[in-house]
């Protein structure tokens, strides 16, 4: 369950990594949230794991109605896109499974790949559906890592991770004023 | 919540009210209100909350929150910086709660200092500044306004986060983005062409003191930390506020209020900034006294800046002469007696 977990939170960011439409971001979204919500259920219990499985659902419908539309999954020129997810997810595993040690080594990688993919997807994106998406998500491993320390452990975080993220995808897109 | 944090709320709602009661006549005090009241319960929030993660979701809900505020910059722009600080501080937090080799420690420490200095605007290139942007939607409200308390919760989370010898690792990394920052700041804000971006590098220069006051981690340097916020948050801020309608005419004045002005943007006696920077020489003599020496070297650099940032408040009339004046009286009184400001903070 950890382990598929893990590996699901990762293809969820990776999928937002490669995608510019809102049908792409909203599966990435989906599943992200989906993975990170089943790696935190042995830690933070089915309440708190299902308010950021909450969370990402709104999220994901949010994206669904806003944004470039299409799926636009791996768009020409997406191969440095392609490197960043497949690399940064190496990196993770081996941090979150080699480097460090003790239990939730699941929660370690899909939290570690969730915060830099995020990351690195919204410094390298100028499109503002884009970087709410990464935002959110970037929300989610938040609320989430706070299960990396140690108990005990309250549904405060979660709760209001799954809130953040899921407002976050409803801020409606305007154009920047010109003077 | 942190007594340092409070008082840093305090003077940002101090500083808001300032702002209403002397803005330029053409500004929408409705508007301010709204703007700087959501940031300041922002602000509040992320002190009030008991945990780390719990501070840093707030702190993107209020990302969230300045960016839609109508502005020049796109959304993405502005929300790029704190996701970025965000992340990094969140790494920094994980590293350190992890078993683990020393090395993930010290990354942690590495982390947690460079997301700071991301959140509050202190990252090249990352906080694109328009001069002619208003300041509620610009990134002088994170430099500014936001910062101050933001980095008081910060800097004393990440201490409980990292054990002994990752503290000085953080604290070194401190020391190092303040030097680092009071040069960057103090340079660019003397030599930069652009007025309004003067003002913007002048407040990267004082939060290179604060850093470094964060750094130094004795009482002085906590002690010149706040400070220095009290001179951005009262002092610098106002000061800019008045003189964004001479930066974009252009007018530089030489009379005896810009020399006032000059004075107490560099820090001099006898106003706050300079009880700040005896505090912060006092703590690092005791840490490091080369550093001591260093930190002199630098603080000569606010000399130039802080003259051209003075002419270019040109002469303040009606209720604009009335703040400034204010604003000089007040960073005189705590220069003269910072004793029940550093005791509010129990510092």
């Amino acid at each position: 369950m950890e382990v598929a977990g893990a590996f699901v939170a990762w293809l969820g960011i990776f999928v937002v990594v490669l995608a510019d439409g809102r049908y792409g971001l909203a599966l990435g979204t989906l599943l992200a949230a989906a993975g990170i919500a089943a790696v935190s259920l042995p830690i933070a219990g089915p309440t708190a794991s299902a308010a950021l499985a909450v969370g990402g659902l709104i999220a994901s419908a949010g994206r669904l109605v806003a944004g470039p539309p299409g799926w636009t999954v791996m768009p020409a020129g997406s191969t440095p896109r392609l490197v960043l997810g497949v690399a940064g997810g190496l990196l993770a595993l081996w941090v979150g499974l080699a480097v460090t040690s003790g239990s939730g080594a699941g929660l370690r990688f899909a939290v570690i790949s969730m915060l830099s993919l995020a990351a690195a997807r919204a410094l390298s994106s100028d499109s503002g559906p884009v970087v709410l998406t990464a935002f959110g998500l970037l929300a989610l491993a938040v609320g989430a890592a706070a299960g990396l320390s140690g108990p005990p452990h309250d549904g405060w975080p979660y709760l209001a991770a799954a809130t953040v993220a899921a407002a976050a995808a409803w801020v409606p897109l305007r154009t920047p004023r010109a003077a | 919540m942190l007594p340092e944090a409070l008082e840093l709320v305090v003077l940002a709602a101090a500083a808001l009210v300032l702002a209403l009661a002397f803005a330029p006549v053409p500004t929408s005090r409705r508007g301010l209100i709204a703007k700087g009241g959501a940031g300041l319960a922002g602000t509040a929030a992320v002190a009030a909350v008991p945990t780390f993660d719990l501070a840093l979701l707030v702190l993107l809900a209020l990302a969230v929150l300045h960016a839609t505020i109508e502005g020049k910059r796109t959304l993405a722009s502005r929300l790029r910086a704190p996701v970025f600080a965000v992340a990094l501080l969140a790494l920094g937090a994980l590293f350190a709660r992890v078993q683990g080799p020393d090395v993930v420690h010290r990354f942690a420490a590495v982390g947690l200092a460079a997301g700071l200095a991301a959140a509050i605007g202190l990252m090249p290139y990352l906080h694109p500044f328009d001069p002619e942007e208003r300041i509620t939607s610009s990134p002088i409200a994170w430099l500014a306004y936001i910062g101050p308390a933001v980095a008081a919760v910060m800097v004393a989370d990440a201490h409980g986060l990292l054990n002994a010898d990752t503290s000085a690792a953080f604290a070194a990394t401190l020391i190092g983005l303040g030097l680092l920052n009071m040069a960057w700041g103090s340079i660019a804000a003397w030599l930069t062409e652009n007025g309004g971006a003067a003002w913007r590098y002048s407040f990267i220069a004082d939060w290179g003191l604060a850093l470094s006051g964060f750094g130094v981690a004795l009482t002085d340097g906590r002690r010149a930390a706040l400070l220095i916020f009290f001179t951005i948050l009262l002092g610098r801020l106002p000061l800019y506020f008045a003189s964004r309608g001479e930066v974009r005419g252009r007018v530089a004045t030489e009379r005896p209020i810009n020399l006032l002005v000059a004075a107490a943007l560099a820090g001099s006696a006898p106003f706050a900034g300079f009880a700040a920077r005896v505090l912060l020489l006092r703590g690092a003599t005791q840490l490091f006294w080369p550093l001591a020496l260093v930190l002199a070297a630098g603080m000569l650099l606010w000399l130039p800046s802080s003259l051209r940032l003075g002419r270019s408040l040109g002469v303040p009339r009606g209720r604009q002469a009335v703040g400034v004046a204010l604003v000089l009286a007040i960073n005189v009184a705590v220069g003269l007696y910072p004793l029940p400001l550093l005791a509010a903070a129990r510092l």
